[in-house]
């Protein structure tokens, strides 16, 4: 079946297609080109003229699935009590703002005009239970990144000064085990060092066990992760989330990998200073012009938005630092299976208050001194930030000079006065926004077929009419399509589609690292080895997604 | 204008939810408009003249007739007017209630007057567990109001309760009290284990010694404590015999606890004259 969008402006980065008008065709969802389709008449047809043509978009940073995610959900009744969704056309009922059940999240992920969202926290251990939780979220391809770095056998295998290659085969075994895409640090050595009683692990502090410092982890991860082929970097929750000061950290971070190639996430919460006279302040400038120095740097923002919302992270020692801002006062931090941690805070962020305006201001700010579009991508870390649904909101604070300026004037003054966010003209344009939300989240993900309106590529295609209110624009798309098909129409969802599951095999020799790990699971874990080994069948028997393994550098 | 009577015409297969039907919600309709009010049961809604015959047009004082266990909500949030339920009723009744008066002929099901900020609430029959709690993964319970219950109650009565009075002339489950942050909960009759397990702060006031205090309760011994013939004075417009009990609560014996938190709460049992 042939299907052709007629007459819309295109915005497709990767082919530096920018508001060109074409026609785009779509066969059993796959984009064709022109030459394969002239000639046919198309069964259906899309009066796009007018409207604005962009690939679906994809979130790069979301916390959709696992254990976290479900500990949210159990400690926040009200966020589902609050926000009832009923059943309406194919969408089954569903519940919460913050932290939503797994249907309503990919219903209003396509709503948006999202067709994909990569959790990035999959604790390989509990991986299985994460990718039961992202099969079940519909419309959307998933992925995820396992998350490496505080688990016992790494940090034996460096602190016994283990070779490169053996962590190379220790990571791949896990990228392949768990299923992933990519691989994932969360305070490096600080999520063990936790537990033996340490309350922060600075960049260059040695963790008083292992006598392993974060520094090493980061360099033996980013390289293992370089030297296998994975198209995406390693991907960095750094040292000190939150803590005023931490921007020399971070910096430190940036120079300290030696040219890799490294992804910061919610860099937001790792700028800040500590100037001013309550010694909180931004250190956005320095930061974006690290990211703009250093190309082998990308960064997903984490900008924070004003509302109540759940902050869910791994990274157990900053959640318990910070568990006395609870709200509502009640919160979670535990260990998972002795491989990592986990801590669940509630959170309230108010724009009154002078921190939380200032974070606000510094995500922006970040946004915006950051010259590189590809390099830099739209998240809210959600939940941690705001939920995913605030990011129409986050696009016209971008596009839109006057309406960020009025926002701005409403909260917290102080705040308002240290930031240089009202002298900061720039104002995103579609492309750009298409660069940071589709083409350049697929590339540095290494999604061949994600992201872009080329021939060949998946027909995940999102409509939008163009609008001055750009927030009004983003909200609601014309027509969404999930691998050719229309499942979104003005905003609603009229057709439940189930997404893939994207991943990588980097190549690695499996006897040699198996060898090892067996022993060390009959010793010291709660399951064998061939149990932890999530097999292709599980995710796919159930007739709802498929496996798209993505070539890594070096393979065909 | 006459009281508006709704009686229900059969026992309901399903659970309905008649939070909509309130005096607040009702007072300026017509028995036209009441009966279009939709009201979910199970998976679909229902119209009210579906459900119950419509008499009267006084909605600031209504009776609910022939009610069973399968009303759920039963003037959850309302803040004036009396309700009447001739029958029993279900879950959660007076949920989140802000005033006016709600009497139960019969007994209800569970969460009946959680998280209730005002008004009374009079159960002749039994109340099932959770009574004058929080929702679950609430922190706060009833914040204020007062609950009369005739007959005997389930677990975990007044858990995380705030403000605001619990008496209860019969039995209670166990967990009486627990976590609670203030309030007082007065009982007649028995008491189930673990009296006042996790209280913070707070006043269990028993008419008869409980089967058990636990190890992390301190017995103060006996007193004569000025503030209670204050608070039974307080109760004094209601229809409990708590009000005329100052001689019988004159000297009482204190338990402080519960000392594995805050440990400011206490447990004060009638210690006879």
């Amino acid at each position: 079946m042939l299907t052709k969008l007629t007459g819309g402006k295109v915005y497709d980065p990767a082919h530096g297609i920018n508001g060109e008008v074409r026609d785009i065709y779509v066969r059993d969802g796959r984009i064709v080109a022109h030459h394969q389709a002239d000639g046919v008449r198309p069964d259906q047809e899309f009066d796009c003229r007018g409207k604005v043509i962009m690939a679906g978009a994809i979130d790069m940073h979301t916390h959709i699935g696992g254990g976290k995610v479900t500990i949210a959900r159990n400690l926040l009744p009200e966020d589902h009590r609050n926000d009832p969704v009923a059943r309406s056309g194919p969408m089954r009922a569903g519940t919460g703002f913050a932290a939503p059940s797994t249907l309503t999240a990919g219903y209003r992920y396509a709503e948006m005009g999202y067709t994909a969202g990569f959790e990035p926290a999959v604790l390989p251990i509990n991986a299985r239970q994460a990718h039961m939780e992202m099969a079940d979220t519909p419309m959307l391809d998933v992925g995820g990144y396992a998350m490496l770095g505080s688990d016992d056998f790494f940090l034996r295998l460096i602190a016994s000064g283990a070779e490169q290659e053996i962590i190379n085969d220790y990571v791949a075994w896990t990228i392949h085990s768990s299923q992933c895409i990519g691989i994932k640090v969360v305070n490096p050595g600080g999520i063990s060092a936790f537990k033996f009683n340490q309350r922060k692990l600075d960049l260059d502090e040695d963790h008083c066990y292992y006598q392993v410092t974060p520094r090493k982890i980061l360099q033996s991860l980013a390289r293992a992760v370089h030297e296998l082929g994975v198209p995406h970097p390693l991907h960095v929750h750094g040292c000190n989330l939150g803590v005023p000061g931490n921007l020399d950290t971070t910096l430190n971070t940036i120079t300290g990998i030696e040219g890799l190639p490294m992804h910061l996430t919610h860099i937001q919460f790792h700028s800040y200073g500590t100037e001013g006279d309550r010694k909180f302040s931004s250190g956005a400038a320095q930061i974006a012009e690290a990211i703009n120095r250093n190309p082998n740097i990308t960064a997903d923002v984490g900008q924070i938005l004003f509302g109540q919302t759940v902050t869910a992270s791994g990274d157990s020692m900053m959640q318990f630092a910070n568990h006395a801002h609870a709200h509502p006062h009640k919160w979670v931090c535990m260990d998972i299976e002795c491989d990592a941690g986990c801590g669940v805070v509630p959170f309230k962020y108010k724009d009154q208050n002078f921190v939380n305006a200032l974070q606000w201001c510094i995500g922006l700010e970040i946004f915006l001194l950051v010259e590189d579009p590809w390099r830099i991508f739209l998240t809210t870390d959600h939940p941690n930030g705001a939920p995913f649904t605030t990011y129409p909101h986050l696009i016209r604070l971008l596009m839109d000079k006057s309406f960020r300026n009025d926002v701005l004037s409403t909260i917290n003054a102080d705040s308002a006065a240290l930031s240089t966010l009202a002298s900061i003209g720039r104002e995103y344009s579609l492309y750009e926004i298409a660069i940071m939300t589709r083409a350049g989240a697929a590339r540095i993900l290494g999604l061949h077929d994600r992201g872009h309106l080329g021939a060949g590529a998946a027909a995940d295609i999102t409509v939008y009419t163009e609008q001055d209110d750009k927030e009004a624009m983003f909200t609601t798309p014309d027509y969404v399509f999930k691998d050719g098909e229309l499942v979104v129409k003005n905003g609603e969802v009229i057709k439940v589609v189930w997404g893939n599951l994207h991943t990588i095999r980097p190549e690695f020799d499996r006897a040699s690292i198996e060898s090892r790990l067996k022993p060390y699971f009959d010793r010291y874990h709660t399951l064998k080895m061939d149990n932890f080994i999530i097999r292709d069948w599980e995710i796919e028997d159930d007739g709802r997604s498929k496996i798209m393994v993505h070539p890594c550098r070096g393979q065909a | 204008m006459t009281m508006l009577i709704l009686t229900l015409r059969s026992e309901p297969q399903q659970r309905i939810d008649v939070a909509p039907l309130t005096p607040d919600g009702l007072l300026d309709k017509s028995a036209g408009e009441i009966g279009d009010i939709l009201l979910q049961t199970g998976n679909r809604q229902v119209r009210t003249g579906e459900l119950f015959d419509i008499e009267g047009n006084d909605a600031s004082h209504m009776v609910l007739r022939g009610a069973t266990g399968k009303l759920d909500f039963i003037g959850r949030g309302m803040a004036q007017g009396m309700i009447d339920v001739e029958g029993d009723a279900g879950s959660y009744l007076g949920m989140q209630m802000k005033g006016g008066h709600l009497v139960v002929r019969g007994s209800i099901g569970a969460y009946g007057a959680c998280e209730l900020k005002n008004g009374t609430v009079i159960i002749q029959g039994n109340a099932g567990d959770f009574l004058g709690a929080s929702l679950p993964g609430n922190k706060k319970g009833m914040a204020g109001g007062t609950v009369i219950v005739r007959g005997n109650v389930g677990d975990r009565a007044g858990d995380h309760m705030r403000r605001g009075a619990l008496l209860i002339e019969g039995n209670t489950g166990a967990y009486l009290g627990s976590r609670m942050t203030a309030g007082t909960i007065a009982v007649l009759g028995k008491t189930g284990r673990y009296p006042g397990y996790a209280m913070g702060r707070g006043t269990l006031l028993l008419a008869q010694a409980p089967a058990e205090i636990l190890p992390t309760f301190n017995d103060c011994g006996t007193h004569t404590l000025g503030f209670i013939p204050l608070l039974l004075k307080g109760f004094g417009g209601l229809d409990t015999p708590f009000s005329n009990m100052s001689e019988s609560l004159r000297r009482v014996r204190r338990y402080a606890g519960d000392m594995s938190g805050l440990g400011k709460g206490e447990i004060l049992v009638a210690a006879g004259t």
